[in-house]
């Protein structure tokens, strides 16, 4: 290897941002560790095929070198810091937010609250969230106001100089709680149940009756957060054009666009979104959360701002896994074969539908298992709940029910004494198999797998 | 005393939405001297998916996989995307990025046809060449065809192309429909040893066979079965948000909280299912969520093979099985009436 030259720690890079031509600094210790920077270039791949390769990532040498520039690495001149004051109560109405005190602290630039927001809702496929909650107080994670000051220090001693008057109303919990009639409503007046799945197919009376045993159990599953290193963080700069450009943690630039054009309430293309290196998502990132609040008080200042969520923020302010409530009847003939499944679940929804529709979908259709089952009969919904809001996380409702399915699948197979991978092969989708909404599947390997995994594991029952 | 035990999982998941439109977009930009820039308005959120992606695109060009620069996530520049969700990457960003590469490729082929003396639709991008299928000895350098195309011919080798998976909207009152184009399938066998005078549970070894379709960078799926996996023994086991009577969280930060670490991972064997997907670019599917979803149902299997408990409510803390393990039964669920 090449000479290697230390830099100095003081040293801070300037670097010209390609579009804005802003310039973008990075901390000393983003810089390169040795140099020249050709060290350690990997090989060339000399041949193609480049599909089934084992490529060295095209980001591994900045993650090795410490070089990848995540939000909070990122500093512009003049740059401001965000925090939000968050509710701490479940439920309640707002009847007043006072700023003042706040806003005289030396070192605070601006003070917002949900008024200053042109279009203040958002959601996937209910605007049911407020960025910043003006009337009401929906779950205790809800942002009331924001600020942005001179450190993160300063923001951070200033919300507690916010004042806000609440009337505490009736909440709700608990899922089964809340589908009751005299229930509190979460947003009044609509119900508390926001979204609904039925799948059926066959008759499942009639699939019961067939049935040698029939199997019945709930199974519950629990709210757990993302927990990505990198928490949720962005800054937010303007141009004398009237253009905003926002650096985001976001994984979705298109859809985070679109939100900020209509909170913002602005033409698309004077919004610049730019997604960084993300440290972490597992679908927690997928919509905006503190953005346009970021845009809005860098425009109220005139200085860039950013804002990176507490640990406390990332549990109580942005979406987390539902819990699944999943009441499975299933029944079987005397060799196990599936003949009629019938599955109610209920998700506790949060409170707000975030991408519970898209869970609530995926949940359902996926709850009945990988099987050839002819009568299906599925009965799921979202319920509202003054809890933190349930979102997208990786695999959208399908760990919940394969938990309950397959915990089933072993219950029935130690009933009838029958191995627990023989179960499974006996029951499993093939290429052809109907799904449960009526799709012909393809490219099905489920058997393969189970074979794949017994083998590798010495099942002792593989190929007897 | 410690006892020992093995649980089976298997599972289906989808690839892309549920019916509605998710499409992606990209642009291929060949330059003149036969490398070329990816332009994607998807974001990388520490799953490889760029490099997946220049992958797709060197293959199509004919060209090494370090031969493509992938530009990424801005919207002043990339084309749109609908993101990084829903295990879609691979399967919709790459049938575009796929598309937009061959689109670029014509451009060379329309070029290179007459200086070689064939067709268009006789060629081949292989090996940095453009060449003539089953004659390889007659072919061209690709990066003298870019240069000829753009600078004698003007017309630069760009191509722009945009994909979304077909669906059938379901119907409301029976859910019959297409929702997803295609799905994976897995089964993850894991092997625990269970204390039965304390309910600890250790996660010893977890055989996670998947099928993604073509493994497009085995590396790559690999470290998101690994990734997926510690997500899933964490809900199996330990992570639960708590609340107080008030509706407020009681463990909200990594004291309280307790996750999964390094010392807790079991010995991970990653098993690729045979399989190619027609739909898919190269015949790959995806990988990023499933292999998250099977591994608490592997995990609580082996729990009762083991001790012969069955948790019904998760986590199945240490509490909770030592609970069960004193009355000889379940958690205390009750059936309910379906």
């Amino acid at each position: 290897m090449n000479s290697k030259s230390i830099v100095d720690e003081k040293l801070h890079a300037a670097v010209a941002d390609s579009t804005t031509g802003l310039p973008l600094l990075v901390r000393s210790e983003m810089l390169p560790a040795v140099f020249p920077v050709d060290l350690l270039v990997p090989d060339a791949r000399q041949q193609t095929p480049a599909v089934g390769q084992r490529v060295i990532r095209t980001d591994a040498r900045q993650h090795g070198l410490g070089q990848t520039p995540y939000i909070d690495d990122m500093v512009i001149p003049g740059m401001l810091y965000a925090r939000i004051k968050r509710a701490g109560v479940a439920s309640a109405r707002i009847l007043g937010i006072d700023t003042r005190e706040a806003e005289a602290m030396p070192g605070v630039m601006a003070v917002i609250t949900g008024r200053d927001i042109p279009v203040n809702s958002f959601g996937p496929s209910l605007q049911d969230q407020p960025v910043l909650a003006t009337e009401r107080v929906f779950h205790a994670g809800d942002g009331v106001a924001a600020v942005a000051a001179v450190s993160e220090q300063i923001a951070a001693e200033a919300l507690a100089k916010i004042r806000v008057e609440y009337e505490r109303l009736p909440a709700v919990f608990d899922p089964l709680e809340a589908l009751k009639d005299d229930a509190p409503k979460v947003h009044p007046p609509a119900g508390n149940i926001y979204a609904r799945k039925v799948i059926c197919r066959g008759s499942v009376e009639q699939g019961f009756a067939d049935s040698k045993h029939v199997f019945e159990q709930q199974y519950r599953t629990q709210m757990v957060e993302h927990v990505p290193i990198e928490p949720h963080a962005a800054i937010a700069l303007w141009d004398a054009n009237g253009r905003v450009t926002v650096y985001s943690s976001l994984g979705r630039i298109t859809l985070g666009r679109a939100d900020l054009a209509r909170t913002l309430r602005m033409p698309i293309n004077r919004i610049r979104l730019v997604g960084t290196f993300v440290g972490g998502n597992f679908g927690g990132k997928n919509e905006i959360t503190q953005e346009p609040v970021l845009a809005l008080l860098a425009r109220k200042t005139g200085r860039p701002v950013k804002g990176v969520y507490t640990r406390t923020e990332e549990f109580t302010a942005s979406t987390t896994r539902h819990p699944f409530i999943m009441d499975y009847k299933t029944g079987v003939d005397s060799n196990g074969r599936i003949l009629a499944r019938k599955v109610r679940l209920v998700l506790d929804g949060g409170a707000y539908c975030s991408w519970s529709e898209t869970t609530l979908g995926k949940a359902a259709i996926l709850s009945t298992g990988p099987y050839k089952i002819e009568h299906v009969h599925v009965e799921a919904m979202a319920v509202y709940t003054n809890k933190t809001m349930t979102g997208a996380m990786r695999g959208f409702g399908a760990p919940q029910v394969c938990f309950a399915y397959e915990s089933q699948m072993d219950e029935i197979a130690s009933t009838l004494d029958i191995d627990p991978l023989e179960i499974r092969m006996r029951n499993a989708f093939v290429n052809g198999s109907i799904s449960p909404t009526g799709q012909v599947l393809h490219s099905v390997v489920v058997r393969e797998s189970l074979l794949n995994a017994a083998r590798r594991m010495n099942w002792p029952e593989v190929d007897s | 005393m410690k006892k020992r035990g093995r649980g089976i999982a298997c599972m289906w998941y989808p690839i892309g939405f549920t019916v509605a439109a998710n499409p992606s977009a990209a642009t291929v930009k060949i330059n003149e001297d036969g490398t070329a820039t990816l332009l994607t308005g998807t974001v990388e959120t520490g799953q490889g998916a760029l490099t997946v992606l220049g992958q797709i695109a060197a293959e199509a060009l004919g060209i090494a996989a370090d031969d493509v620069h992938v530009v990424s996530g801005d919207t002043d520049v990339t084309p749109m995307d609908t993101g990084a969700i829903a295990s879609r990457t691979t399967y919709v960003t790459g049938n575009a990025v796929k598309l937009a590469a061959e689109k670029a490729r014509a451009i060379l082929f329309e070029v290179a046809a007459p200086m070689l003396g064939v067709r268009p639709e006789q060629l081949e991008a292989r090996d940095r060449k453009i060449q003539v299928q089953s004659f390889p000895q007659r072919h061209l350098a690709i990066g003298d065809v870019a240069l000829q195309a753009q600078s004698v011919k003007g017309q630069p080798a760009i191509g722009s192309a945009s994909w979304n998976p077909p669906t059938v909207p379901m119907d409301p009152d029976t859910g019959q429909g297409k929702p997803f184009n295609t799905y994976v399938y897995a089964t993850q066998i894991a092997e625990v040893d269970v204390d039965d005078e304390t309910g600890e549970v250790d996660v010893l070894r977890i055989i996670a066979a998947h099928d993604c379709g073509t493994p497009i960078n085995p590396m790559l799926v690999e470290g998101q079965v690994e990734g997926g996996i510690s997500m899933g023994l964490g809900f199996a086991l330990q992570e639960e948000i708590l609340f107080d009577a008030e509706g407020r969280q009681i463990n909200p930060n990594l004291t309280n909280y307790i996750m999964p670490t390094s010392m807790d991972m079991p010995e991970i064997e990653v098993v690729f299912v045979d399989n190619y997907d027609p739909t898919g670019p190269f015949g790959a599917k995806g990988v990023g969520e499933p292999t998250s979803v099977p591994t608490a149902a592997a995990i609580l299997n082996a729990i009762h093979d083991a001790v012969g408990v069955r948790i019904t409510s998760l986590p199945a803390t240490a509490e909770k099985i030592l609970a069960a393990i004193k009355s000889r039964g379940t958690d205390g669920l009750k059936n309910i009436k379906a």
